[in-house]
């Protein structure tokens, strides 16, 4: 190898970057760029959720005259739950999408970034964009119904693992899906049957039995158990089950969509 | 006069293959080479097989056989490899509506494993050189589409890798501030990046590169350095001949070589020695209303790009 002593520092280079240095430089900048990239975003998405969220808290006392105290700790406990999903699996994955269209896609692509490393930084980003959204509705639940709360600091492991699930999710369904407009039919199909017929507001004994059963298997009913047994005492009698589910779906979507990030066609 | 040069990081493409599913074969056995050092020009009409191509090189798409390789590494086997030797500029504009222009540059750069001083340095050092300063704190949804387009250039070579990607890299931009590109083009190649050049402007590829191939359905129809590739069209002369809209392509003379239309464009290769037919053929299509104008000239890498391929350079401008 023959380089000059003139060669500026930005001449091309013959050494590969590796280990934890890569991964690391990747994700950092990764996430700079996406905070960069979103930061008028990422603002309106804040407040987008938190109007969800109120709206949802609010709106459902209207089914009552007064709202029966256990009603109002089902909704004020699955509402976050809802905003949580609704921006992993609909918001993200329409983002990717709009990107696609954009045409900047392969550009980000080519970049060269571990793909772990740009998943993570995807993950980081939708935490930011989401939890500002999930407190709001919370203190908004609060003010309007007094629920007995039992806060455990077990809720902040639970948000990590409800963001990653549903990121991931909705993260592969967007990178394995070449067509932009394809995905977003696909994910906002995706979301609103399963908030249907997913137990996230109500108990999980209202729906028909064989309803349930497959909920059982399904991450979202499971993600809201789990939420649940961090923000209550008592509410939910067992969540070995849930933490198990929710946890099986996060890492085999995660999985998947390094696959898909990966993937050539 | 040193040239930092390293040896053995030439570009290999070997008998390069892709067929889609569905069956297109958008590449049908493709092999080229860049040495380090080298602007290497890849035209052809669109659809021709190019992008695919570049696509591959960049680990976005697989090839259905063949093999590409950067200097020991192979590209197909280790597409993250690929990520950090190639840098790529697409012919899309670039995802910078939220960025200032500055920061989009520098963030590439950074992700591109550069350090904060050298890429701050380089940033700016860029951004005077493609003569796009003033415009280095405002926001990409602002820029004009040849800005646009420059910041995107910026982007791709701000930590160049060992094999630079630039597909249509002056679309959209002025005269002026092509010449300035083309000038950091060559900066690239004098500190040992190899350069693939993705076009279909014949004329301009003509004054940048060192070699070329022409790419017509997936195959390499012709390769050389531009004056060897006109070497065929030495002694010829280019009659352009406008046409009168709507009219009938005139029938040619034997003593035309080739006859290409496009739109009402109609582009003729002649012998010197036929030049006095050839005027008295096109006044006499003038005269009689199927032609506005035309035009003789010395022919250009354009005229064998154009017995090459049947197409005509889609941007005029050079």
């Amino acid at each position: 190898m023959i380089a000059t002593l003139d060669a500026p520092a930005w001449a091309p280079t013959t050494t590969l970057r590796s280990g934890a240095g890569y991964w690391w430089t990747g994700f950092t900048w990764m996430l700079r760029w996406h905070l960069s990239s979103l930061r008028m975003w990422l603002m309106l998405l804040v407040m987008v959720q938190a109007l969800i969220g109120v709206g949802y808290v609010l709106g459902f006392a209207l089914f009552f005259d007064e709202i029966p105290p256990a009603a109002a700790l089902w909704v004020s406990t699955g509402v976050p739950v809802l905003n949580l999903i609704l921006l992993g699996m609909l918001l993200g994955p329409q983002l990717v999408a709009g990107v696609k269209e954009q045409g900047g896609y392969d550009f980000v692509q080519a970049l060269p970034v571990p793909l772990t490393a740009a998943a993570a930084a995807w993950y980081v980003v939708t935490l930011v964009g989401g939890l500002p959204g999930m407190v709001i509705t919370l203190v908004a639940a609060e003010l309007r119904y007094h629920p007995p709360f039992a806060i455990s600091p077990l809720v902040v492991p639970v948000t990590l693992l409800i963001v990653f699930t549903g990121t991931m999710i909705g993260y592969a369904l967007a990178h394995a899906i070449t067509k932009p407009m394809t995905t977003q039919l696909i994910t906002q199909a995706l979301v609103f049957v399963a908030m249907g017929f997913a137990p996230i507001l109500f108990p999980a004994e209202q729906m028909p039995g064989w309803l349930a059963s497959v909920n059982e298997w399904l991450p979202l009913g499971p993600m809201a158990t789990i939420m649940r047994d961090t923000l209550t005492d008592g509410l939910i009698a067992d969540a070995g089950r849930a933490y198990l589910v929710v946890t099986v779906w996060g890492v085999a979507c995660g999985w998947l969509a390094v696959r898909a990030l990966g993937r050539r066609r | 006069m040193p040239v930092a040069v390293t040896t053995d990081w030439s570009f290999r493409a070997d008998d390069v293959t892709k067929v889609y599913k569905g069956g297109v074969r958008a590449n049908d056995g493709l092999t080229l080479r860049i040495e380090p050092g080298e602007v290497y020009g890849l035209l052809g009409p669109n659809g021709a097989g190019k992008s695919t191509l570049v696509k591959q090189v960049i680990g976005l798409l697989a090839p259905t056989s063949g093999t590409l390789a950067i200097g020991p590494h192979d590209l197909v086997a280790h597409p993250e490899v690929a990520r950090q030797l190639c840098s790529y500029l697409p012919q899309a504009q670039m995802p910078i509506d939220a960025f200032r222009a500055s920061e989009a540059i520098e963030l590439t750069g950074r992700i591109r494993g550069g350090d904060r001083a050298t890429v701050r340095a380089r940033t700016d050092a860029l951004m005077d050189a493609l003569g796009i300063e003033e415009w280095r704190t405002a926001m990409g949804l602002k820029l004009s589409g040849g800005v646009r387009r420059l910041v995107g250039f910026a982007m791709a070579v701000v930590v160049p890798g060992r094999l630079v990607i630039l597909d249509e890299p002056t679309n959209d931009i002025d005269p002026l501030r092509r010449r300035l590109l083309w000038r950091q083009v060559r900066a690239l190649s004098e500190q040992g990046c190899a350069v693939m050049l993705v076009t279909h402007n014949v004329l301009e590829a003509e004054k940048a590169v060192d070699r070329l191939a022409v790419v017509l359905d997936g195959r390499i129809v012709a390769e050389g350095t531009p004056s060897s590739l006109k070497a065929e069209d030495r002694g010829r002369l280019r009659l352009q001949v406008m046409l009168v809209p709507g009219s009938d392509t005139p029938e040619s003379p034997p003593w035309l070589h080739s006859a290409v239309r496009v739109g009402n464009s109609l582009v003729t290769a002649l012998d010197e020695a036929d030049a006095g037919h050839g005027i008295t053929w096109a006044q006499g299509l003038v005269d009689a209303g199927t032609a506005e104008e035309y035009a003789l000239g010395a022919s250009t890498l354009e005229d064998a790009y154009i017995r090459l391929t049947g197409h005509v350079s889609d941007d005029d401008e050079a």
